[in-house]
């Protein structure tokens, strides 16, 4: 099953962290915040858990997709 | 700050109606209701979810989401249920919530109360406007006059902003924190205030959920797919009025008389139509949607000034009333509004079409993609007014048109 992720907007304040740790599913705006542009597949999804464990906001989620 | 351009009307000519604004002629009091419809009616809670399935009520608040998957979500969830009337109405051209809640704020109440009852709820909070001080006091005086030992009204002002009015605003106004969006992981039907089932719908909703309650469904009125009634708030360059049509009625019927005119529905989240086009619509939600325009909140505006040069100030003036907590939103609403003035230099095509799809879907709440839907929509209906703007013209600009507007005026 693909999951999806998702970025709490209000809390994510553009570290940058999840694109370093995940450039298959995230790049960055002109701005510096996450654009997801990809579902998260099988092979992906533990890079994945650690992208969302590692953001020092804790503003990623990993949700069914 | 960019202020509104146009302010918020609280004393709009409203005409009485068919349905909802039956009573509008009777006065807002209690007695006069009760003359009227009498004492709502117990229902069950499969009684009511009948009820509005047959009638496939949607929300009013401008998402047209089904109110039967809402009610049903919140009598599935876990906790008692909460309900709410959210009488916030943060668009400032709208005044169809408060209109109806000046002229009849018990047939309001009655499908809140009623719906609290059938769920077990014990608390209807009433979330009323911050900045509309005569619909706020008309509702304070309906809640005055009402006893029921069953059902406690809890009573919020939301702040005086565009975003105050979203749902997940609405459920911080409650708890106690800054009226603003924050992201929702799951429906506030099944977990909104305080992780309880919560039933939230804005004014007009319960409204139509009150008038189902006494009088069954709206026989005779709208169409099959769309049954009974909406308000809109019409409003010209001059004129505010609010009025019930019934769904399916000719848009041309609605539209005010105004000859050289562009329209706006839908409000400031809203889309254009060019006055042609828009006298070619159906009053309906999902048939204006299968066009590519949007009824919103229930807004049809008649603009006499330039399409571009009005997108340029909502945009400017959403831009301002951004919560500034979403990145995207923040920085991009701001961008967006600077690529739409750009249009005038000929530049900035481009960079509109790039920042709209950069911001789109990406905040906690519909504001950058409202104002997204905006945006795109002066391209689809005015296309030619941008490329004029572009090499330094503006058609709404003629000598004829100012002539005839001052006339008018005058």
């Amino acid at each position: 099953m693909s999951r999806a992720l998702r970025v709490d907007w209000p809390a994510c304040k553009a570290r940058g962290l999840c694109a370093e740790l995940l450039p298959e599913v995230v790049t960055l705006d002109e701005w510096g915040y996450p654009i997801v542009d990809r579902e998260v597949d099988d092979e992906l999804l533990g890079l994945a858990r650690d992208a969302v464990r590692m953001c020092p906001r804790l503003a990623l989620r990993l949700v069914d997709g | 700050m960019s202020t509104s351009p146009v302010a918020v009307c609280e004393d709009p000519e409203v005409l009485a109606g068919p349905w909802l604004l039956a009573g509008a002629v009777d006065g807002p009091g209690l007695g006069a209701h009760l003359a009227r419809y009498g004492e709502t009616p117990d229902t069950d809670l499969d009684d009511l979810l009948a009820a509005v399935d047959a009638t496939g009520l949607r929300g009013r608040g401008g998402a047209a989401f089904p109110f039967a998957t809402k009610l049903r979500a919140a009598a599935g969830g876990s906790g008692r249920p909460v309900v709410v009337v959210n009488l916030s109405e943060g668009e400032p051209a709208s005044s169809k919530d408060s209109a109806l809640a000046r002229t009849s704020p018990h047939l309001v109440l009655d499908g809140a109360v009623a719906t609290a009852r059938a769920l077990g709820a014990r608390q209807v909070h009433v979330v009323l406007p911050g900045d509309r001080p005569l619909t706020t006091a008309a509702v304070d005086a309906a809640a005055a006059e009402r006893r029921d030992r069953r059902v406690r009204l809890v009573r919020h002002v939301a702040a005086p902003r565009f975003v105050a009015g979203q749902s997940r605003a609405v459920l911080e106004l409650m708890a106690g924190r800054p009226n603003l969006p924050v992201t929702a992981w799951t429906p506030e039907a099944v977990a909104g205030h305080r992780s309880r089932p919560t039933l939230l719908s804005n004014a007009e909703t319960w409204g139509h959920v009150g008038r189902l309650l006494h009088s069954g469904p709206p026989r005779g009125l709208g169409t099959d797919d769309e049954p009974g009634t909406t308000l809109l708030t019409v409003r010209g360059p001059d004129t505010v009025t609010v009025r019930e049509v019934e769904y399916g009625a000719p848009m041309r019927s609605v539209l005010p008389a105004e000859g050289e005119s562009a329209v706006l529905l839908g409000g400031f989240h809203g889309t254009w139509a060019t006055v042609q086009d828009a006298r070619e619509l159906r009053v309906s939600v999902t048939g204006l949607r299968e066009a590519g325009y949007a009824l919103g909140a229930g807004l049809v505006m008649a603009v006499t000034e330039c399409p571009v040069r009005w997108t340029q100030r909502v945009v400017a003036y959403l831009a301002a009333q951004s919560a500034g907590r979403c990145g995207p939103c923040l920085n991009g609403l701001p961008a967006l509004a600077t690529a739409v003035s750009a249009l005038d230099d000929g530049e900035g095509t481009r960079r509109v079409s790039d920042l709209a799809t950069l911001v789109e879907g990406r905040g906690a709440c519909a504001h950058p993609d409202g104002t997204v839907r905006l945006v795109r929509s002066l391209f689809a209906s005015y296309a030619d007014e941008v490329d004029r703007h572009g090499a330094g013209h503006c058609a709404w600009a003629r000598p004829h048109v100012v002539r005839r507007l001052r006339s008018v005026a005058s």
